[in-house]
Order: structure tokens, then sequence, then C-alpha cells
């Protein structure tokens, strides 16, 4: 994940929230602004496109839940 | 943006504010720890100590993962960069740290291959383009940041990535918190968890807060009125007689965690004997190593360290602003021998950091705290 410039690059405890734009096995093509990235979801299973997953240090931790 | 702008909402945030005074004493003081760096970044960049009243005092606490790293292990991380042949990979942040003997960017100034990732996957993925190379990924953060080591540790084992290690430095939020409210004289009355470790290990892990030393604990967001709802939450506890964990973080942190993240971080790396943190010296079982399944992928065995213990400067009180002891600016070195530009210890290093953060947002107070009374 490309971090906001005025947050921590390391981040112990920051992460993003960004929505699913596509799904490609074990990676997904996430909108972080204008940028996408390619996050991991190796912990997050049944991602699918439209998700918002909360996003760290190149793997989502969670799905945010109002989305489904 | 949906997520952010409805946590930015000044009505709301003026509304919580008049709560959050209607509910102390004037005259009272009510300390509240927000453990967590992102936190207090926050506090800072959006200037929410100015909408509290003077009875609540926020205190600073350990949750940067950055600032805890001793001096000893970045030599460590050093000797691994200036190995021939390697490739040290860290988080950006990292690079700027000073060990005994200089930074990780110094070392790069003098030749060492070190790079900056934003994951530890982009380190195995630069393993496999490189396969010449032996490319060591400088692992540090809290329960947030393992779970991906955990996930690059299970890939480099299934890709079958041989050149790729882990110099492993992740720590875990319990010890520190329970070594701070183990502290003599502690003057906390309560805690702001940290929102994003609880996504990993969930809000049952802070039980041990309330159950066993009578604080009550509010997992939090991030944004200002995240964070002022949990305020106002630990202080309607109060008011209300209660001592308990709660969570406001609901659109994303559960009770039980990510339970998927747990499993892999506990396949791929365990608890070590101990771990020595800056600010709070050596804590048990408060850092994870890499497992024996994984030594293959184990920097720590893959390498000769120097393995040094480092005492912090003596005119750095790194440690006593860790634990809550004293504000960024009662340091004396503070914003002069160090700065951001040129920091002497870990809490200037990080924008997490808390001195990092009040040198950045917070200097514009200081002359209005500091006016000398009828002056």
């Amino acid at each position: 994940m490309t971090p906001d410039p005025e947050r921590c690059l390391t981040c112990s405890d920051d992460a993003v929230a960004a929505r699913v734009v596509s799904v490609d096995g074990l990676e997904a093509v996430v909108a972080v602004g204008r940028d996408t990235e390619r996050v991991g979801i190796d912990l997050v299973p049944d991602t699918r496109a439209g998700d918002v997953l909360l996003c760290h240090a190149g793997i989502a931790l969670e799905r945010l839940e109002e989305q489904r | 943006m949906r997520y952010v702008d409805e946590y930015r909402d000044p009505a709301l945030a003026r509304a919580l504010a008049a709560e959050i005074r209607s509910l102390v004493d004037p005259g009272e003081v009510v300390r509240v720890m927000e453990v967590c760096g992102g936190h207090t970044h926050a506090i800072y960049r959006h200037g929410l100590e100015e909408l509290l009243p003077p009875e609540l005092e926020l205190v600073h606490g350990p949750g940067c993962p950055v600032c805890v790293i001793p001096m000893g292990r970045v030599d460590d991380a050093i000797a691994i960069a200036e190995t021939d042949g390697v490739t040290l990979a860290t988080f950006g942040d990292m690079l700027r740290v000073p060990g005994g003997g200089g930074s990780l960017l110094e070392a790069k100034a003098r030749g060492a291959d070190v790079r900056m990732v934003y994951s530890p996957l982009d380190a195995l993925a630069l393993a496999a383009q490189e396969p010449d190379r032996h490319v060591c990924f400088f692992a540090i953060g809290f329960e947030t940041t393992a779970p991906a080591t955990a996930v690059t540790l299970l890939r480099a084992r299934a890709g079958r990535t041989p050149n790729f290690s882990v110099f492993c430095n992740h720590v875990l939020i319990e010890p520190p918190l329970r070594a701070i409210l183990e502290t003599p004289g502690l003057r906390v009355d309560a805690f702001v968890g940290p929102g994003h470790v609880s996504t990993v290990i969930g809000t049952d892990a802070y039980r041990f807060i309330p159950e066993e030393y009578g604080r009550p604990v509010v997992v939090s967001a991030f944004e200002p009125v995240d964070l002022l709802q949990s305020i106002a939450m630990l202080l309607r506890q109060r008011a209300e007689g209660r001592c308990e964990v709660e969570n406001q973080y609901t659109r994303v942190v559960r009770r039980e965690g990510n339970r998927r993240a747990v499993a892999a971080m506990a396949e791929t790396m365990e608890p070590r004997a101990d771990f020595e943190w800056r600010g709070l010296g050596v804590l048990p079982a408060s850092a994870l190593r890499v497992r024996d399944a994984f030594a293959a992928f184990d920097a720590e065995r893959l390498f000769t360290l120097p393995g040094a213990r480092i005492e912090d400067p003596k005119a750095c009180r790194c440690g006593d602003v860790l634990t809550g002891q004293i504000k960024p600016w009662e340091c004396g070195v503070f914003g002069t021998a160090c700065t951001p530009e040129r920091p002497l210890g870990t809490c200037m290093v990080s924008s997490e950091g808390a001195c990092a953060a009040f040198f950045s947002y917070g200097r514009l107070r200081r002359p209005r705290e500091e006016a000398p009374v009828g002056g």
C-alpha cells in the first residue's frame, strides 16, 4: 500500500480501507485514491470485487462489514 | 470519502467534546493513555487536545513499533545488510532509526544494498526477481504487521524461495501494557486500545486490563470523531460505575479478531523467551521469533549477528516518553539536539512517535502552556 504521506510508513497500527476492483487468486487489486495496488487476501477469503478491505503492509487484514 | 468524512464531522466532534466536558469534574485530573502510535499521530494532527477540557490529560503510550526497537537490533540489521550478496529490505522509517553504529541509511550510503518496501511480500518478490542475491526482510511491528510476515513466510515455503529470509522483530502488545500497568505510581486511569492490532487479536485480548488492573479500555478507530467518542465512552463507563472492554471500532474489529491471521502467526512464529524494549527494558515473552519449521527462512539462524545490547544516549528520554512519565517537550534534547531530520531517539523518527508527532503538529501550543501565570 502506498500510505498517506502524512502518516507513518512503518505503521504498526496504521491501515488503509480500500475497495476491491478485482480478485486474482490470493491477490486483490484495490483502489487507493486514483491508484490501484495489489494486496494479499490470504487472510480474508471469499473476497469479491466491491468489498472494502482494511489493508496493511501489503495484505488485507479484514473486510469492513457494512459492505455486504 | 466513505469511512473517512463521517468521522471528521465538526458538529459531531463538538458535540462529543461537550459531552466529555460534562463527564469530568472541575479541578480533577483524568489520565487516558492512547496505546497506539497511530492514535498519537491523529491526536496531534487534528489538534484534538485543544477540544478537550484541562481535566482530561492524554498520555502517549508505547504503540509505535519503530520507537520500541532497541539500538542493538538495528546494528544486527546493519550487519546483515553489509554481508556480501545480501539485500536488506524494510519499511521506510526503519532506515533512519539510529543504531549504535549509525542507521541503515548510512549503511546504504557506505554501499550496503538496503531497500525500502511497503510489504514483506515485496521483499519476497524481490528475492524471486534476483535469485543471485539473498533478500532479508527486517520485520518489525505489532500484531497488525506480523500477519503480513506470516503470510510471506508461508508463501516463501510454498514457492520454495531459497534466497529469502526474515529478521524477525515482531512484538506483542500485551507484555508492554502489563509492564506499564505494573509501573510503580502509575497514573493512568483508562486506556484507548489500539484499533488495527485489535483487528487481528480481537477485543477479548484486553480483558486482563479491567479484570486484573481495574482500568477500562475502549478499542478505537483513528479519525477525530472516533477518538473523541472513545474518550467519551471511557468517561461514561466511569460515570456509570462500569469497568470493561468496549469496542468503538465496530466497523472492522471483532471480539475474536481475525482467527486466520492469528493462526498464520502461530504457524510461522513463536514467542521468544524475552526481548529488549526501548524504554521498558527486557520483557518476558514479549516478541516473536521464526519457528523451527521455517528455520530455512530465519535470518537469525542464517547470519552471525553482533547481538549487542546498546545503552540509549543518556540525554535521550525516549523511555520516559514511551511510558508516559514525561511529555515529549519535557526532554532536554527535544527540538534541539533531537529533531526529525537528525533524530537522537526513536520517538523522533517515526511520524507515529510521540516526539515527532508533537514536533510536527503540536509546537504552536507550547508558548501558551509555558507562559508564566500573570506574566
